[in-house]
């Protein structure tokens, strides 16, 4: 049990079988507490052998072990198996690490949950591990597609865990459905590479492309389909309209899932597979843009909310777009480091603003205030992960941060360049704006707050303003220590770059973010700059902020129109056409049947005149070849 | 006038008789007209095969022409007893009367 | 000039005069008489085809058999209607069409035909072939007769049956 390939094997089985026991044994699953702790043991363990696989990992090694699923004639048409290279080690750690701590954090988040509904929070809980653990260590397409799928059913089934909350319904139905719009693309694009290649698995695809062998004829088509996938899993634009609405479920689910999970289970396709979007670089230009415009559109539109959540989840669709603007400029190792710096410090402020939730009751920032008194030590760590998120140096974001851009940069996409440095100043701002409001300054209103007000979101809890108990804090620090210790690594070792990077950029990052900050605490603490003011300046950009830009409108105004006129066409050729000719047979055979049987007369000598007409006929037919 | 007679003559009285007996089928009302009427019919179909039965030697055909004879008498008989009783039923001679069979 | 085609030409306008009165006389008693004479005519017919024994079998059966059940029938129908039965004719026009429709039909398929050939020679005795063939070739078909007649007569007998 000391190569990397049956440790990962071991961390990927572990979630299989804590899912399978909690989802058989109901008995153990109706003790939510209970679940709980078997769940927790399992992800222990498989965080352990993601460690060691880890470090026993070498950078250009790898091992795969696959068994075969569909047999074709020669050889096998789809394998399953794990494919454990650098890359999928250390996303494996990600994976776990996270899935771990979110899993300790929920005993204490829902607490005060039913102990049945607890249970099936758990259930599905390692029914995500599998898959993610699945998907990350998959060693072909068509394990990663199905995985893709199942994180993607998880990711409902986990949105919409307090199920009888509609808007908690709606919003995990309409992850799945945006989510699904990509998957298609996904799938086609599976399906067109394996009508080139002949095979689904990464190892001998890598081997064609290296060779040359792969005809790069209309293949654009081909990793176009494959970017759509991502673009509906990482909430790119237009496809980002989910992630918002997913903020509906529990916090913990959306650290995990949409913040350094699932959502960035495009990211990593996109790093799988780069070898392959590499010859096409007309597609990889395309998703640079998209991904700097998406970190754009999503920063503004993080100004503008109240929801800490919401800020949150627009935050994680803009660094998503900061990750594949870095895949765009074709430096992929920026985007994947930045994936993983994020994923530690996005689960810190989602895992923090949980944490805020439950004390307060309430999401609304606006109902926060000076909560630094109250609770210290979850200012403290959301303080370490919105300073990593903004970018300051010594933090855990800065580096990866800067990489991106140095990516960019080098990659020559100049307009997606200064639209990342904006993101970054807005970053900045609309982070402290947050910090300023409910961290420091001048606590809300308290009375309506102890009675579990409408704006909270059925957090459980409220009206206890103190810091959350220990097994919440736990992961909260942990992953504050591992943010500060991954920038001043970064610090420490400053490795090799694949680019050259100008002299000016790094004073540029750091001075946007200090830029961010210095404004939110002008505009929110001090009160120099009116909030007001900015408003009014900005009050076009504003009020679609607030609208989101009609996306969402337009997307349910062509579902409706598409769905909607579709079955309208689809019901009027059954009615008309379909039953109609039914209708129309049916008629003429009873008029018909009605006229034919006055023919009847009952009079012997009327069926006479119809034999000697038939006579006649016959003999004419008779005499007609004449 | 020609030596004899054609084959073709005979079948020219067998038709006209068939025709006028068709007629009588179809006009008459009265239900005994109309058996008159099949007589008709009958009687010059058993000249067509008497005259194809001389015309081509074969006895055959006469021989068709006795059991026609023979069951033609049987099915008059019958028929006409069916009308009595018919008649003895219903009181009408109008065949029009007789459209039990309407549909 | 031989007498065939005279006889053939008086009897067919014989036949096809009566024929004429069978269907168009409004009293029905006449018309059976009328009957009577085609079915004599036939019989003459038959005489020129040489079918000396069809020609017996006709005025044997046709006229005097089935005349006199017509006879009969009428009578006793008349009888039961209670009135004399007059024969008043429906849509004779369209029978008209329609039975001319069959006469020209078959007429033109007649003379289309290449039947002009004049009469063979007599083989021999028609009524000894007949006998012959009936009793050897047609056996089966003439004991099938007997049957159909046993089949009538009791069909008779039951129709004639008092009601009890």
């Amino acid at each position: 049990m000391t190569d990397p390939g049956s440790l990962v094997t071991l961390a990927l089985l572990l979630p299989a079988a804590t899912f399978f026991l909690l989802a058989l044994a109901y008995p153990l699953r109706r003790r939510g507490r209970a679940a709980g702790i078997v769940s927790l043991v399992g992800a222990a363990v498989a965080l352990a052998a993601a460690l060691r696989a880890w470090q026993l990992q070498s950078a250009e090694g790898f091992t795969r072990i696959v068994t075969e699923w569909i047999p074709q004639e020669s050889g096998s048409l789809a394998t399953v198996g794990v494919l454990a290279d650098a890359d999928s080690t250390v996303m494996l750690v990600l994976v776990a690490l996270v899935s771990f701590l979110v899993q300790l954090y929920s005993l204490g988040y829902l607490a005060t949950e039913p102990p049945a509904s607890l249970g099936r929070y758990y259930v599905y809980q390692a029914l995500f591990a599998f898959s993610m653990m699945g998907l990350v260590l998959a060693p072909g397409f068509v394990q990663l597609f199905i995985c893709w799928e199942l994180v993607g059913l998880c990711s409902y089934l986990l949105i919409g865990y307090w199920y009888d909350r509609p808007e908690a319904a709606r919003a995990a139905v309409k992850a799945f459905w945006v989510t699904k719009a990509g998957d298609v693309g996904l799938l086609v694009g599976i399906v067109l590479l394996w009508l080139r290649a002949g095979t689904f698995d990464f190892l001998e695809l890598y081997d064609l492309v290296r060779a040359g062998q792969l005809p790069i004829a209309g293949l654009g088509l081909v990793t176009f389909c494959i970017y759509l996938g991502a673009v509906g899993k990482s909430a790119q634009f237009p496809l980002h309209v989910w992630l918002p609405d997913a903020m509906e479920g529990p916090t913990p689910v959306s650290a995990l899932i949409h913040a350094a999970t699932m959502v960035t289970a495009g990211v990593y396709l996109l790093k799988r597979t780069n070898w392959l979007f590499a010859l096409t670089p007309d597609v990889l230009v395309l998703v640079g843009w998209i991904g700097a415009f998406t970190a754009l559109l999503a920063a503004v539109l993080a100004c503008v909310q109240s929801d800490i959540k919401r800020v949150l989840a627009y935050s994680t669709v803009s660094q998503l777009g900061y990750m594949m603007a870095a895949m765009g400029a074709g430096f992929a190792a920026a985007g994947f480091l930045h994936l993983l710096t994020h994923g530690i410090f996005k689960a810190l402020l989602f895992l923090g603003a949980g944490a805020v939730i439950h004390a307060v009751g309430s999401n609304d920032i606006y109902r926060m205030g000076g909560l630094r008194r109250h609770m210290p030590q979850t200012t403290i760590v959301f303080l370490v992960g919105t300073l990593s998120l903004a970018g300051i140096p010594l933090f855990g974001g800065f580096f990866s941060k800067e990489e991106i851009l140095g990516a960019v940069w080098s990659g020559g996409l100049s307009v997606p360049f200064w639209m990342l440095v904006t993101a970054a100043f807005l970053t900045a701002f609309y982070m402290f704006r947050v910090v300023f409001i409910a961290f420091f300054g001048v606590p809300a209103a308290p009375a309506p707050l102890a009675q579990g007000a409408p704006g909270g979101h059925g957090a459980p809890g409220g009206g206890h303003l103190h810091d959350a108990p220990p097994v919440m804090t736990l992961p909260l620090w942990l992953l504050a220590v591992l943010s500060v210790g991954i920038g001043v690594y970064f610090t420490a070792h400053h490795g090799e770059p694949e680019f050259s990077a100008p002299g000016w950029l790094t004073p540029l990052a750091i001075a946007v973010a200090v830029g961010g900050i210095a404004m939110a605490w002008l505009t929110y603490s001090r009160r120099v700059i009116s909030a007001d003011l900015l408003a009014e300046i900005f009050a076009p950009i504003r009020r679609a902020a607030l609208a989101r830009f009609w996306l969402d409108d337009l997307f349910e105004g062509l579902y409706r129109g598409a769905v909607l006129g579709l079955s309208a066409a689809v019901g009027w050729v059954d009615r008309y056409l379909v039953d109609g000719v039914v209708n129309v047979l049916s008629a003429w055979t009873l008029t018909g049947g009605d006229r034919l049987r006055r023919m009847q007369t009952g009079l012997p000598q009327d069926y006479v005149y119809g034999l000697a007409v038939g006579l006649l006929l016959l003999l004419i037919w008779v005499q007609w070849p004449r | 006038m020609p030596a004899s007679v054609s084959l073709q003559g005979y079948l020219i009285l067998a038709a006209v008789l068939f025709a006028v007996g068709l007629f009588g089928v179809v006009t008459r009302r009265n239900t005994i007209g109309i058996l008159l009427g099949i007589e008709l019919m009958l009687n010059a179909v058993n000249i067509n095969l008497v005259a194809f039965a001389r015309f081509n030697g074969d006895p055959v055909g006469m021989v068709f022409t006795l059991f026609t004879i023979s069951i033609t008498v049987a099915e008059v008989a019958l028929g006409l007893a069916l009308v009595i009783l018919i008649f003895r039923v219903r009181r009408t001679a109008i065949a029009d009367h007789l459209d039990l069979l309407r549909g | 000039m031989s007498l065939e085609p005279i006889a053939f030409g008086a009897l067919a306008v014989l036949l096809v005069a009566s024929a004429l009165a069978v269907v168009l006389t409004k009293n029905l008693f006449h018309s059976v008489l009328w009957l009577a004479l085609t079915l004599t005519g036939t019989a003459g017919i038959f005489l020129t085809l040489d079918a000396e024994f069809l020609a017996a079998v006709q005025l044997l059966l046709y006229a005097g058999g089935v005349v006199t059940i017509a006879v009969f029938a009428i009578v006793v129908t008349e009888r039961l209607v209670g009135d004399r039965i007059t024969q008043t004719s429906r849509q004779i026009f369209s029978g008209l069409i329609i039975a001319g429709a069959v006469l020209v039909g078959l007429l033109t398929f007649i003379l289309r035909a290449p039947l002009t050939r004049p009469r063979p020679p007599l083989a021999g005795d028609f009524t000894r072939a007949i006998g012959d063939a009936v009793l050897t070739r047609f056996v089966l078909s003439f004991e099938l007769l007997g049957m159909l007649f046993l089949a009538a007569l009791l069909g008779a007998l039951y129709f004639a049956r008092p009601d009890d």
